[in-house]
């Protein structure tokens, strides 16, 4: 049942690596030209009524939506899942703690969002535009980078399974 | 605050004028993740991860761990199945690191001891919190433009977070005078 992308299983295994970081110079030329940030949109659209930021953010979001509904158009069997709302109902594209109920991937998603949301204002910007910036020589940066990659180990080493054992504790999941 | 940092002085050339625009980075983006899914699909899951700052960052932090300790962290199948995790977040550091250096804006910025506690602090609890709702705000972003209803609802969260962060940083202005 797996999905089948434009290239053969034992060449996209090699090409994972090399794929995405010519990816991701691009994208961080392009996002180093244009200073974007996603939660920098919001707080510039709720403060000073700058949509510069947003829009970009947005057009994100539509960009997606064409290159996937396009390519799922040509190559169906890539793109497994499109239109996720239609195939898969409420459940979430894999990512958060697996084996939750769609509430409790509510719940997630609310706190989540909130504290992505708080501490990104907080700390002047995204995970995007903090990496930015690290390129720029800003050492707040880095330092929320590395902070980053300890949060991943320390997330996945124990908070992961934690909040699953709570959540299922409290019946709600 | 951090105050958003507007690029100054004259665009160099036609194309910098294109790379200044968001619009260009969001759409440009937004439809080569979908090109990103279509080549690499068949190494792995999941869908709808072409670009994910906090998940990337969390593949190559947690094989990188994984190596070094030898423990068996768990991070997204297409990086356990390639012969590299994906290295979007490394290809970031480059391209934005020689674009700032090509149009000479990299500038070596040091803060106060304390604020680097906060920003280290803050990352941690940044990952944290996105890979609760499975994701940073891009990869929610391309998860709404895939069709998923829960990231949706994260997204409407990030704006309710940047609402109440815009409230307190406003408190907190005040309080300094």
């Amino acid at each position: 049942m797996a999905a089948i992308g434009w290239l053969s299983k034992n060449v996209a295994v090699i090409a994972v690596p090399i794929v995405t970081i010519l990816f991701g110079i691009l994208v961080g030329w392009l996002a180093q030209r244009s200073a974007f940030c996603s939660i920098g949109g919001f707080r510039d659209y709720f403060m000073w009524k700058q949509t510069r930021l947003l829009f970009g953010y947005l057009a994100l979001i539509i960009g997606a939506f064409i290159g996937y509904l396009v390519f799922w158009l040509i190559t169906p069997q890539a793109f497994e899942h499109f239109f996720w709302l239609l195939t898969s109902g409420l459940t979430p594209v894999p990512g958060a703690p697996a084996g939750l109920t769609v509430i409790g991937y509510v719940i997630l998603a609310v706190i989540g969002g909130i504290a992505v949301g708080l501490i990104g204002v907080l700390l002047g910007g995204c995970p995007l535009r903090q990496v930015v910036m690290t390129s720029e020589g800003n050492v707040k940066a880095l330092l929320f980078v590395v902070g980053m990659c300890i949060g991943a180990v320390v997330f996945t080493a124990w908070i992961s399974g934690w909040t699953v054992t709570l959540l299922k504790g409290l019946g709600i999941a | 605050m951090d105050e958003i940092k507007l690029n100054s002085g004259s665009p160099k050339s036609c194309l910098d004028t294109y790379a200044r625009n968001p619009l260009v980075l969001g759409l440009l983006v937004g439809v080569l993740v979908a090109v990103v899914q279509g080549l690499l699909i068949s190494a792995g899951g999941p869908e709808a991860y072409g670009f994910c700052v906090a998940c990337h960052t969390r593949d190559i932090a947690n094989a990188a761990f994984n190596s070094v300790a030898g423990t068996k962290l768990a991070y997204a199948p297409i990086s356990q199945n390639a012969i590299l995790p994906v290295l979007t977040v490394i290809g970031v550091l480059i391209g934005a690191f020689v674009s700032a250096k090509f149009y000479n804006e990299f500038k070596t910025k040091t803060a106060s001891a304390v604020s680097y506690i906060w920003y280290l602090l803050g990352g941690l609890f940044f990952m944290v919190f996105a890979l609760f709702m499975g994701g940073c705000p891009y990869r929610t972003a391309i998860r709404v433009g895939y069709g998923d209803a829960i990231a949706f609802i994260g997204l409407l969260a990030i704006i309710a977070g940047v609402l109440v962060g815009i409230k307190i940083a406003t408190i907190m202005a005040e309080r300094e005078g």
